[in-house]
């Protein structure tokens, strides 16, 4: 092997290591957060309150709205639910607090970006969360009347990469929110009215279809179909190869555009803590 | 007052690239804050909303050193005086407004990773463990951050168990150590790494006597074992007269002493206290042709004495006066650094500790 290679070796064991390390560590304390993430799981609850919302609306309107069934509107919303469950991200008031409390300085001394430490966090309360998902996901396919996802596992596959994607985008759009805190003192405030945002854009109110013209036409120039909306209808198997094809790219440039600008805001924010006081 | 400073060969300009023997290198360091001021209030708040005032605050204001690779160094000095803002520029966390620094031939705003892995900053105690789990698993984290090798990070886990006292305090959950067991993790937790050069901001700040003693030889133990290059501050003198034998003293922003601590004490306190008990009452007046009596209560008597001749007289006071007992004490440490602050180093206040008992 040469000493190149070999160099090179040593630096994947490396990373490797170190995923391994941080995702069992936080996993242990995600572990010791268990009653705290069921609750926050049971509060992130919009989608299913919208589901009853539609389904009414739909039987009152003899059955049908815009093409959503009953049972349509249970698929949607219930994909939904579980789609901005896997999104769940708290980098916004975490970097808040670093950053205003000074706390971040002592990660600054380490040799790791401090966003690696976060996302392993992130990944490892999915580990506990996602069980959970699942276990109110089959109590909902079998207490609402048609709400079902997609038998087909090619389908099911693929949604798994276009959650893994718009969890990367919703958690660098979450950093960069948090970073200015380097800036402003109420960073936490920003991700208020992201979550306004984000529910309204993303389909979380009603399937997008059934929004105004008008605004399908912003909407779609943002990412947020692409974190909830076109994921749901992937899960729920009703996007063609095409579609599935045009979201994954479409993802792929925002996630490119996330992390420019998660990477120029952190760039900035440390210039700036460094001059006005660490 | 002029102060004696240690400027590197050439004014400091020359920077050697690390591997030399100069391991920090500071030239007329800065660091100037504007911060806004408000009158308290709500009349103050308007004013503050319609007309900003601000001010510019010059918390470093040209400091310039040279330390020696190995060299301990106690850095001193009132709050606010510009510690800690030092040390966090050498550390890389702030910027300098002004001036040059080499830390180990890197420059630290720059935070390489090799810069990263050299060093180490503890400033207080709530630092970078994790507070839900147990200690240890913050060690393995900072295990697999600094790239550590099983067989050392165990052999050095065992040293540091060892000499901090660590067993039983691993395995318990971060929130539930006290304070003195916090610290000694946090400690252990940023030498990890073997940094060659450690910033130790107030280490032993709020800890019992017998916890302080163990952080010094812990920390006397890692500067002998690894040759690693201390900057210490504290508001312990015992830390500093423990470990340091350099002092720089610095003062709003500025150092006002550079040098041996021996030598500070004899600059800021030129005397000595020659303390007496008598077996039967003499004179004041005939104590005064000795020396500058300070207190004369009874048999209890105490002499001013140039450091000097504080031999020779102790000498002739045994054999003039009929005495029952003699020492000889230093001022201590804390007045005489009290004196440097204040600025008036000439009055003479004597101290509690007796440096050279003489026996009658």
């Amino acid at each position: 092997m040469s000493a190149l290679s070999h160099r090179r070796g040593t630096r994947v064991a490396a990373f490797a290591n170190k995923a391994r390390v941080l995702l069992a560590t936080w996993f242990a304390h995600m572990i010791a957060y268990r009653a705290e993430i069921v609750i926050w799981t049971i509060g992130g609850c919009v989608p299913l309150i919208m589901m009853a919302v539609w389904i009414g609306q739909a039987q009152a309107r003899g059955g049908r709205i815009d093409g959503y069934t009953a049972a349509g509107f249970a698929s949607y919303f219930l994909a939904a639910w579980i789609t901005q469950q896997m999104l769940v991200s708290w980098a916004v008031w975490e970097l808040d607090r670093l950053i205003r409390m000074g706390e971040l300085s002592p990660k600054l001394l380490r040799p790791l970006d401090p966003m690696w430490e976060q996302l392993a966090a992130h990944v490892a309360e999915k580990a506990v969360r996602v069980p959970l998902i699942l276990i109110i996901a089959v109590a909902g396919m079998l207490l609402v009347p048609g709400a079902r996802v997609t038998p087909d596992i090619a389908h099911v596959l693929v949604y798994i990469l276009s959650v893994v994607l718009a969890f990367a985008i919703r958690f660098l759009i979450a950093y960069s929110l948090g970073l200015l805190a380097f800036w402003i003192s109420q960073a936490t405030a920003l991700d208020e009215l992201y979550y306004v945002v984000f529910t309204f854009a993303g389909g979380g109110f009603a399937p997008l279809t059934l929004y105004p013209a008008m605004a399908q036409a912003i909407v779609a120039w943002t990412p947020f179909p692409y974190l909830v909306y076109y994921p749901v209808r992937v899960l729920t198997g009703v996007s063609g190869r095409a579609e599935v094809l045009h979201v994954l790219l479409v993802q792929c440039l925002w996630l490119a555009a996330a992390w420019g600008l998660r990477s120029m805001l952190w760039r900035t924010g440390l210039r700036r803590y460094g001059a006005v006081g660490a | 007052m002029s102060s004696v400073r240690v400027l590197p060969p050439g004014g400091g300009r020359t920077f050697r690239s690390g591997g030399g023997d100069t391991m920090i290198e500071v030239e007329n360091l800065q660091k100037h804050y504007l911060v806004s001021e408000k009158e308290p209030g709500f009349v103050g708040s308007l004013r503050s909303f319609v007309r900003r005032r601000n001010r510019t605050v010059r918390a470093v204001d040209g400091v310039s050193f040279a330390i020696e690779a190995g060299e301990m160094v106690g850095f001193l000095g009132p709050n606010g005086a510009g510690k800690t803002t030092t040390l966090k520029m050498l550390s890389g966390l702030l910027h300098p407004t002004g001036g040059a620094v080499r830390v180990a031939g890197y420059t630290p705003r720059q935070r390489r990773s090799d810069f990263l892995k050299t060093i180490t900053l503890v400033m207080g105690q709530k630092q970078q463990l994790i507070w839900d789990l147990p200690a240890y698993d913050s060690f393995l984290v900072n295990q697999a951050i600094y790239e550590i090798p099983d067989v050392r990070f165990k052999a050095t886990m065992r040293e540091f168990g060892e000499i901090l006292d660590l067993e039983g305090i691993l395995k318990k959950q971060v929130r539930k150590l006290s304070l003195g067991e916090r610290m000694k993790c946090e400690l252990a937790a940023a030498l990890l790494h073997y940094p060659k050069v450690l910033f130790l901001d107030e280490p032993t700040i709020g800890l019992d006597i017998n916890m302080q003693l163990r952080i010094r030889e812990f920390i006397a133990a890692y500067n002998l074992r690894h040759q690693a290059t201390v900057i210490l501050t504290s508001h312990y003198m015992a830390d500093v007269t423990a470990l340091c034998r350099r002092i720089i003293v610095v003062d709003k922003g500025r150092i006002v002493f550079d040098g041996d601590l021996s030598a500070l004490i004899e600059r800021a306190a030129p005397g000595k206290i020659i303390r007496l008990q008598l077996s039967r009452p003499v004179p004041a007046a005939r104590l005064a042709e000795y020396a500058t009596v300070q207190r004369c209560e009874g048999l209890d008597i105490e002499l001013l004495v140039p450091r000097g001749e504080t031999t020779a007289l102790a000498a002739r006071l045994l054999a003039d006066l009929p005495i029952a007992d003699v020492t000889i004490e230093d001022p201590s440490i804390e007045e005489v650094i009290g004196q440097v602050f204040s600025g008036a180093h000439r009055a003479l206040v004597p101290g509690p500790r007796a440096l050279e008992p003489v026996p009658a």
